[in-house]
């Protein structure tokens, strides 16, 4: 029997030492899924929605800067029209599935009421595969980690922003790539 | 096992197992059907208590010479192998979906969800009492505790608990339920059958996982923000030790013997494992990202990897990894079956319960369940002997 020791007092002080802020939450992680379809064929909207790099289409985005285009490990710091900055991560990306799924690493709770968020941006085709279905999934914990949250970190105030947020860019994007530019 | 030929050893007979239309489980009796005749014949192995028709499998023997007295034998042997390869039992597993606000109940012979049951504010933990009699469920949202009769599927009692009910544990004697408050950094005892809190005892930050010792002595329970797990005596309901382990530990479970526990390391990505007699941690092993909760079946664990959509596997003698398989997104709540053969994997995102056979280490069925199934804690329930 192989068994490494190790000794409790250098695991616990070498391990806080890199623990994110946003691991404290509460215990009930929120669910959303906002969908729209697009008068475009799925290859289109797919070229759009995985470019990692690119969050133009998102309305509140005014900057986007990154590394390792749409692979997971890729990075991007989207910096919004208000200056605040939001950083994120590709966790899956999987073009056969037409499936990007990303997290954010950092993000201010005042900007996005949301901790441990990650979504997913799924195209599938509608109508024959002459249009397609955008559908914008998030899973995330509200802002604030403890009982009884105040009303602008709970759990409703976080679904509300996200589901905003999803709203308004899945409309974005359909006026965008219908629009044809 | 539901088809295929059963070779025995001899030029006269032939043997054939193919399932029965309705695959019920449970347990069985056998039963011969039609004259001794030295012809084709029948032999059912019926569910104990159903009719001989409606049988889980058929079992055709063809007989090319006329030894109705050996096919008899034949017949009786053969029997005897195919209920020593059935499954004894068929078991459910007890699936907790927060979102949904449900339980839904899948029976593990059929793999299919036979009960779902509502359950109010966003019910994730959950534990069934050893001898299946009662399943107990917590609802953070709804501060409560949900207790219920496990086979008539009935709310017995809910029992409003405060502040953030999450982790549950049963005694292995069916009561109390131990339920891990969150937020007030403590664990109540509750009476199974009249639901009144009959103790309380503080542990560390925000406990999580709970775990009781087969024997029921020891109570564990992962003290997620404090990176450590409490040890508590059961019959005082006092804090014996506080173990230090990796960071941010969630889900606990502890091994057949009750001789060590294992912890699902959130923030660290690994997997502690507690010596309970030394009181220390003996080994850590490397995980996935963000690890929730270990399963133990035939000397291996199953670590449910909530950001990689995998569930890692190793040995738990030599620690070795055996396999990464991958499963639906944010892979939650895992339990092993009674006999090892099968774990079990609640994927909250994917919402499906998806079957790992121990043996192959392969996904062998995934099952549609209520959205963003958790199922956090022992869910699977016995049925049987």
């Amino acid at each position: 029997m192989k068994i490494q020791l190790l000794t409790a007092a250098l695991a616990a002080t070498s391990l806080l030492a890199t623990l994110p802020p946003a691991a404290a939450h509460g215990p009930t992680r929120q669910k959303i899924s906002e969908k729209i379809e697009i008068n475009a064929p799925p290859e289109k909207v797919w070229a759009v929605v995985s470019n990692f790099q690119d969050g133009s289409w998102i309305p509140v985005v005014a900057k986007t800067e990154g590394t390792g285009g749409n692979a997971a490990g890729a990075k991007r710091t989207l910096t919004l029209k208000n200056g605040a900055t939001v950083e994120e991560e590709v966790a899956k990306f999987e073009p056969e599935k037409m499936t990007l799924m990303y997290r954010i690493d950092k993000v201010d709770v005042a900007v996005l009421p949301v901790t441990n968020y990650s979504s997913w941006l799924i195209v599938t085709p509608a109508d024959g595969g002459k249009k397609s279905e955008v559908e914008w999934r998030g899973a995330f914990y509200r802002g604030y980690p403890n009982n009884d949250p105040p009303p602008e970190l709970n759990d409703e105030a976080a679904v509300n922003a996200v589901t905003g947020l999803y709203k308004a860019g899945l409309g974005e994007l359909k006026k965008q790539i219908e629009g044809g530019s | 096992m539901a088809s295929g030929m059963v070779a025995l050893d001899t030029p006269s007979f032939e043997a054939g197992l193919r399932p029965a239309p309705q695959d019920d489980g449970a347990l069985f009796r056998t039963a011969i059907l039609g004259p001794i005749d030295g012809t084709t014949r029948e032999l059912r192995l019926a569910r104990n208590g159903a009719a001989p028709a409606s049988p889980r499998h058929t079992v055709i023997l063809r007989c090319e010479r006329s030894e109705p007295r050996r096919m008899l034998a034949w017949c009786a042997l053969l029997a005897a192998l195919l209920l020593a390869a059935q499954p004894a039992r068929a078991d459910e597993a007890f699936i907790t979906s927060q979102p949904a606000e449900t339980l839904s109940v899948v029976d593990l012979a059929t793999r299919k969800v036979v009960a779902t049951l509502p359950i109010s504010g966003k019910p994730a933990g959950i534990a069934v009492s050893v001898d299946g009699a009662r399943a107990f469920v917590t609802s953070p949202d709804g501060k409560a505790l949900t207790i219920l009769d496990a086979a008539s599927r009935s709310v017995t009692h809910r029992v409003d608990l405060g502040g953030g009910p999450l982790g549950v544990a049963v005694h292995p004697s069916g009561s109390p339920a131990y339920v891990a408050d969150w937020y007030q950094h403590r664990i109540k005892a509750v009476d199974a059958a009249t639901g009144t809190v009959s103790g309380e005892v503080a542990v560390g930050q925000s406990p999580s996982g709970l775990a009781v010792t087969p024997d029921g002595a020891l109570l564990i329970s992962a003290d997620r923000d404090s990176d450590a797990v409490s040890l508590i005596d059961t019959k005082t309901l006092t804090r014996l030790a506080s173990i230090p382990v990796g960071a941010r530990p969630f889900g606990v479970t502890i091994d057949a013997a009750g001789a060590r526990a294992y912890t699902a390391n959130v923030a660290s990505n690994d997997v502690s494992i507690i010596d309970l007699k030394a009181r220390k941690v003996v080994a850590s092993v490397k995980v996935g990202a963000r690890p929730y909760a270990v399963a133990l079946a035939k000397g291996l664990a199953f670590v449910t990897d909530q950001y990689d959509s995998t569930v890692t596997v190793f040995d738990t003698d030599t620690l070795e990894k055996r396999a990464t398989i991958s499963v639906g997104d944010y892979p939650e709540g895992i339990a092993a079956s009674r006999d090892g053969a099968f774990v079990y994997v609640a994927c909250w995102e994917a919402n499906t319960l998806e079957i790992i056979d121990t043996a192959t280490l392969k996904v062998v069925e995934t099952i549609p369940v209520a959205d963003g199934p958790r199922a956090f804690g022992a869910f699977i329930r016995r049925t049987g002997e």
